[in-house]
């Protein structure tokens, strides 16, 4: 595995890799070739259609983004994955701080306990939130949704910052202590700018599930229209017979393009925690 | 920390992990006990409203809290815990104690006894100082004649305990996408693993992000197998360029059972591989190139090398990985969602051909109401990823260190 393999070898490996590559891309690469097509033309492709534009025409965006609520489920969902980042930052550093730089009873059972709790998936307990959701008259509301993202991420998130506190040298808070810190001023002003990039994987994270979700936000928030977020609202156009194809494919593009590239760089800070983050499912 | 203690101490670790206990209290805990609780009782559609008056209702139950307004004033009779308590848990697990339930399942495990005298046979070997057979041997031929067995014996077999109940059904159907799909990401990623990370490949980096982009994609699988989905429809992409290719007409791929089934497996396979690549390209990068000198001196071959050095070296980081990723396969819910919503159906009131567990339990719960069953349903779920969660914390050793 150090010699660099033999010519025909090379040759079968780039095989193997174009074909795969084109086989990654092509669903994505098809979906931009839709989203430009005439709308009735979808049905009636040649085989030079399927690879390469042979007409452009942006009438599916204009419709998404002129004529249907689409722009305002995109900012729905901007707004309630903004709102769950946020609040999953507050809630997890903290935490995170308190499992990492304390010691009390109960500590490691509860780092468990919260690795057995994820082990039941968000799906079976959504009749049960929506009970208490409901109770707490946040049933269908924006409020309720970032309140059951924050939670989804809770124990991944918790787990990953809790790793990056633990290497973080406990030196410069005794440090401060000397000084005179508090624990709290201690976390803020010393823990937390160290931390910046592991908090930048919590953000994402957060983000990405608000953004990306269809269970919850389909369940929790079903209607009006103007509420929608835009994956769930996404999947119900596309069932709709009334709506042509090309303009489902233009919203998939809005949508899954940015999230495809965050992911993307999201990447090379994945990759470290990668065995920890099938933990999250 | 040092210098601090008491009251003190106690309300700022509080403080600090409040919000947690409350989002952990409310979203994970809270829902898991009225799932327990709603599963003894016959709470469905036709039942939907409670009697606060009755068992642990007025407890449990948010309609019965003293602040929740405009509650749904019941209509007919409310629900209650049903009488034997276990009738939900015996309706979903039923067909399984009868004895050709029983019998069905007793037949397929003995059809596997050759992968497990195999895998003990193959620890034997390893025992040996010169292996007489090699491992791949071996194994091939459990396999081959587990497979041949499962042909003769087992496809009756299946088909009866499919027969034995919803549980069964889902059950088995979940367990055979999650066995049918873990080796074929893992063969796919470590073959693409290998590639890449091949000396003096042109444009790494540049294939490691193209080859990621599948999984990058899967974070909005919903939508992302919609586009699959239009692919194998009947006037789909698939269908077309069979057509204009070869002139031949395709079938209507997703209204097949076996095709479907297949299909779920391709999707999630190519949603799925790069989490191996990825995984695998991170193990190999932490082999020392001395180990491949050394048995390139003493004349070893490429596969001699793979199945020598390379498979045994990448084994500690790569099982955590098939463990995860099998728990994760067993919860999949969007692509299936998205591709056949769980068809193409058997029958009224009798699982589709893809309605793995979750689909189940979302269309149980979302579509028909049968509350008290499903989360009877959702409790045996549940004890099986826990059980599967804890093995997988033994096997990964992730908490090791961190929880001391």
């Amino acid at each position: 595995m150090i010699r660099p393999p033999s010519r025909l070898g090379r040759t079968i490996q780039m095989i193997i890799l174009i074909l795969m590559g084109v086989i990654a891309l092509y669903p994505i690469y098809f979906t931009i070739l839709a989203s430009g097509r005439p709308g009735q033309s979808l049905y009636t492709l040649n085989l030079a259609g399927m690879f390469f534009p042979t007409t452009w025409t942006w009438d599916n965006f204009r419709a998404m983004l002129v004529q249907s609520p689409f722009p305002l489920w995109v900012f729905n969902s901007l707004k309630v994955a903004s709102a769950t980042t946020v609040l999953s930052i507050v809630v997890v550093t903290s935490a995170a701080f308190a499992f990492s730089r304390f010691s009390f009873r109960g500590r490691s059972f509860g780092l468990i306990l919260m690795l057995g709790l994820q082990a039941y998936p968000g799906l079976l307990s959504l009749s049960a939130i929506t009970m208490i959701l409901t109770a707490f008259q946040l049933y269908g509301k924006h409020t309720g949704l970032v309140l059951a993202y924050t939670t989804g991420t809770l124990v991944f998130s918790t787990w990953n910052l809790k790793g990056y506190f633990d290497t973080i040298p406990i030196d410069l808070e005794e440090a401060g202590m000397i000084d005179g810190c508090g624990p709290v001023q201690s976390f803020l002003l010393i823990a937390l700018p160290l931390a910046r990039p592991a908090l930048a994987i919590t953000a994402l994270l957060g983000f990405l599930s608000g953004w990306s979700d269809f269970v919850f936000a389909s369940a929790l928030v079903p209607a009006p229209d103007s509420m929608k977020l835009a994956v769930p609202a996404l999947y119900g156009l596309s069932n709709s017979l009334s709506t042509p194809w090309g303009q489902f494919a233009a919203g998939f593009i809005i949508v899954v393009i940015p999230t495809i590239i965050l992911f993307l760089w999201l990447q090379r800070y994945l990759e470290a925690g990668l065995t920890l983050g099938g933990v999250k499912g | 920390m040092v210098g601090w203690s008491g009251r003190r101490k106690a309300l700022t670790i509080l403080a600090f992990t409040l919000p947690t206990i409350l989002g952990l209290l409310i979203f994970n805990i809270y829902p898991l006990v009225l799932n327990t609780y709603t599963s003894f009782t016959n709470n469905n559609k036709f039942h939907p409203n409670p009697d606060c008056t009755a068992g642990l209702n007025g407890v449990l139950v948010p309609y019965c809290w003293p602040f929740f307004a405009g509650a749904p004033k019941g209509l007919g009779v409310p629900f209650k815990i049903i009488e034997p308590i276990y009738a939900n848990y015996q309706t979903i697990m039923g067909g399984l104690i009868t004895q050709p339930g029983i019998l069905s399942l007793l037949t397929i495990i003995a059809c596997l006894v050759p992968v497990f005298l195999a895998s003990q046979l193959d620890k034997r070997f390893e025992r040996q100082l010169i292996r007489t057979i090699p491992s791949s041997v071996v194994w091939l031929t459990g396999i081959l004649l587990a497979l041949l067995l499962l042909w003769l014996f087992g496809l009756s077999a299946w088909n009866k305990m499919i027969d034995s109940g919803d549980f069964m059904a889902v059950m088995a159907r979940t367990v055979l996408f999650v066995v049918l799909r873990v080796p074929i990401t893992f063969v796919l990623g470590l073959m693409l693993a290998l590639i890449v990370n091949s000396p003096g490949l042109p444009g790494k980096t540049f294939w490691r992000v193209v080859l990621f982009v599948p999984w990058a994609a899967s974070s909005v699988a919903i939508l992302t197998s919609l586009v699959w989905q239009f692919f194998f429809r009947e006037q789909g992409t698939i269908n077309q360029l069979l057509n204009l290719a070869f002139g031949f007409k395709g079938p209507v791929w997703l209204n097949d059972s076996n095709y479907a089934f297949a299909i779920i497996i391709l999707v999630d396979v190519w949603y799925s591989y790069p989490f191996f690549m990825i995984a695998i390209l991170g193990a190999l990068s932490s082999i020392s190139n001395d180990v491949y000198e050394a048995a390139e001196i003493d004349g070893a071959n490429y596969w001699q090398e793979l199945t020598g050095i390379t498979l045994p070296m990448i084994r500690p980081a790569i099982l955590p990985a098939i463990v995860l990723t099998s728990i994760t396969a067993f919860q999949m819910f969007g692509t299936v969602w998205a591709i056949t919503q769980g068809g193409p159906t058997k029958g009224a009131g009798v699982p589709g051909s893809t309605e793995f567990v979750m689909v189940y339990a979302y269309k149980q719960i979302f579509q028909l109401g049968n509350y008290g069953t499903a989360t009877a349903f959702a409790t045996i779920i549940f004890i099986v990823l826990f059980t599967a969660t804890l093995y997988s914390l033994r096997v990964t050793q992730l908490t090791k260190g961190a929880t001391a």
